[in-house]
């Protein structure tokens, strides 16, 4: 089974993301910070990463980075409400796919399932 | 009247309540009298007016600048003549009262509309008063008396043509200019309220699809399916609205191409989701195309055709004709058999946040009119008896 880890400072759509991924058929863990979510993330820690791209203490884009030093295949989705050009480049050159909130939870499974 | 200037809202006569003919009339001190000296000199010039009116487009016709608001070709500067010609005939008939302004001041709305540029209005009108002038100035050449008053009447009412000529441009511009103020207030709010709003939404979107996760077979059950179903509907909406907010913010720049304008529309009724009991009539050549971005303009038709839904209730019809125009560009219209849309509201339909449905933003027309702008086209709304009538003209592709 696939683990996953949701980042994102909204901790009840952090949950519901984890929660709905869950019912597809992962394991989900959640963090609400990147400082939170940073020691999650170890060699043997989750294999996909789902994290918000505004976050209280860096940006999505910076997490997936610093996760990479650790687990450089981690498999990275970035989600925000902002879908700016700026926002989306940040997500792709981190090495991260994107996707627009509301997330559309197919999509979502769909990207990690692939993965 | 020094601090007039500093007021363009308020016309001088406002304090007096008087109207803003009546009040220019006092200012440039046209009376009865001056309108009966110009009822005394119309037959003396009106064997005068072919020439004028000749002159006027031989002017026009002579230089780029003031022919290209003229599209039409040389049948459309016949009508213009014989509009002129009404034009310079009821100058002197009159009578100069309040139904002449409204009249007048259509007319100068016209120009506007059609982007005449102000200074070629200013001094077509100018032309008008020198060739009039010169006229009468012959006819009475030996009659002095007479001359002077005619000479004072005839300029008297040439400053209040182009006075309301200029007041017309005036209304145009602060249109624009509330829109704009009301567009960039819009815009700041936008982008930090919608933003917020996502995330809420979000929240209620997933737990909405987690409890139907959970409640399995029971979702289904009537009084509970339909309240999930309203959550989902109205949070729908909602993200919905914000999208709308975040495009009209974002006045994202045209990715213009060569588009088949049928299929845009097709696809543009598919993403409207028109209810069976509405039928749409795509009335467009298979050859049509148009430079456009046909993500944005298959916006505005799907949002033209959602406004004609709603206002047919759910059963009616819908017309799309599309034309190419002479200038390399192409017109479509979308109009359907529907209330129409009443006076009042016509002027403001395609204001932000302005609208008249119980559960509508105000965004649709406001975007619409956004795009287009950015298209170098306009949108706007038809006049006439019946359903509502959208033009939309976008402009050729050729170097401008």
């Amino acid at each position: 089974m696939k683990r996953v880890l949701v980042v994102d400072d909204n901790q009840d759509l952090a949950e519901n993301i984890a929660e709905i991924l869950s019912l597809r058929g992962f394991v989900a863990t959640v963090a609400t910070s990147a400082e939170e979510a940073l020691p999650m993330a170890l060699p043997e820690g989750p294999e996909l990463l789902v994290t918000d791209f505004r976050l209280p203490d860096m940006t999505g884009a910076e997490l997936v980075q610093q996760v990479r030093r650790h687990r450089q295949a981690v498999r990275a989705i970035v989600i925000s409400a902002y879908t700016d050009d700026g926002t989306v480049a940040a997500a792709k050159d981190a090495g991260a796919d994107f996707l627009p909130k509301p997330v559309d939870v197919g999509a979502l499974s769909r990207l990690l399932t692939a993965a | 009247m020094p601090h007039l200037a500093a007021r363009p809202n308020v016309h001088p006569g406002a304090m007096k309540n008087l109207s803003f003919f009546e009040n220019i009339k006092l200012y440039v001190g046209f009376t009865e009298a001056s309108s009966a000296v110009l009822r005394e000199i119309h037959p003396l010039a009106s064997p005068s007016f072919g020439a004028i009116i000749d002159d006027f487009y031989a002017a026009i016709e002579a230089h780029p600048g003031a022919s290209q608001a003229i599209t039409g070709g040389q049948a459309q500067i016949e009508r213009l003549k014989q509009t002129l010609l009404r034009w310079i005939d009821k100058l002197l008939v009159g009578p100069h009262d309040e139904d002449y302004y409204q009249l007048r001041a259509r007319i100068g709305r016209m120009h506007v509309r059609i982007g005449l540029p102000q200074v070629y209005m200013f001094t077509a009108m100018d032309r008008i008063r020198v060739n009039l002038l010169d006229v009468v100035r012959k006819q009475l050449a030996n009659d002095a008396a007479r001359l002077e008053p005619a000479a004072k009447a005839l300029n008297q009412i040439m400053d209040l043509e182009l006075a309301i000529m200029l007041e017309t441009y005036r209304e145009d511009l602060e249109t624009k200019h509330r829109n704009a103020e009301r567009l960039a207030t819009i815009g700041q709010f936008a982008a930090s309220i919608g933003h917020e709003l996502r995330n809420p939404l979000g929240v209620v979107e997933s737990s909405l699809y987690l409890v139907r996760q959970h409640l399995g077979e029971n979702a289904d059950a009537p009084s509970v399916k339909k309240h999930l179903d309203r959550i989902g509907s109205e949070v729908h909406r909602a993200n919905k609205t914000i999208h709308d907010l975040l495009d009209l913010a974002r006045n994202k720049p045209p990715q213009k191409r060569s588009t088949s304008v049928r299929e845009l529309v097709d696809s543009a009724a598919e993403a409207a989701l028109l209810p069976s009991a509405v039928s749409l009539h795509t009335e467009v050549a298979a050859d049509l195309t148009a430079h456009l971005d046909p993500d944005q303009v298959r916006q505005i038709l799907a949002n033209l055709f959602t406004n004609a839904a709603q206002a047919l209730k759910g059963r009616g019809q819908i017309w799309v004709e599309g034309a190419p125009s002479p200038d390399g560009g192409v017109s479509v219209r979308v109009r359907d058999d529907g209330p129409g849309i009443p006076e009042e509201d016509r002027k403001r339909a395609f204001e932000a946040l302005y609208t008249t449905k119980a559960k509508g933003s105000g965004l649709g027309l406001a975007l619409c009119r956004r795009i287009m702008e950015a298209h170098g086209g306009t949108i706007e709304l038809e006049p006439g008896p019946g359903g509502a009538s959208f033009l939309l003209v976008f402009p050729g592709a050729g170097p401008a």
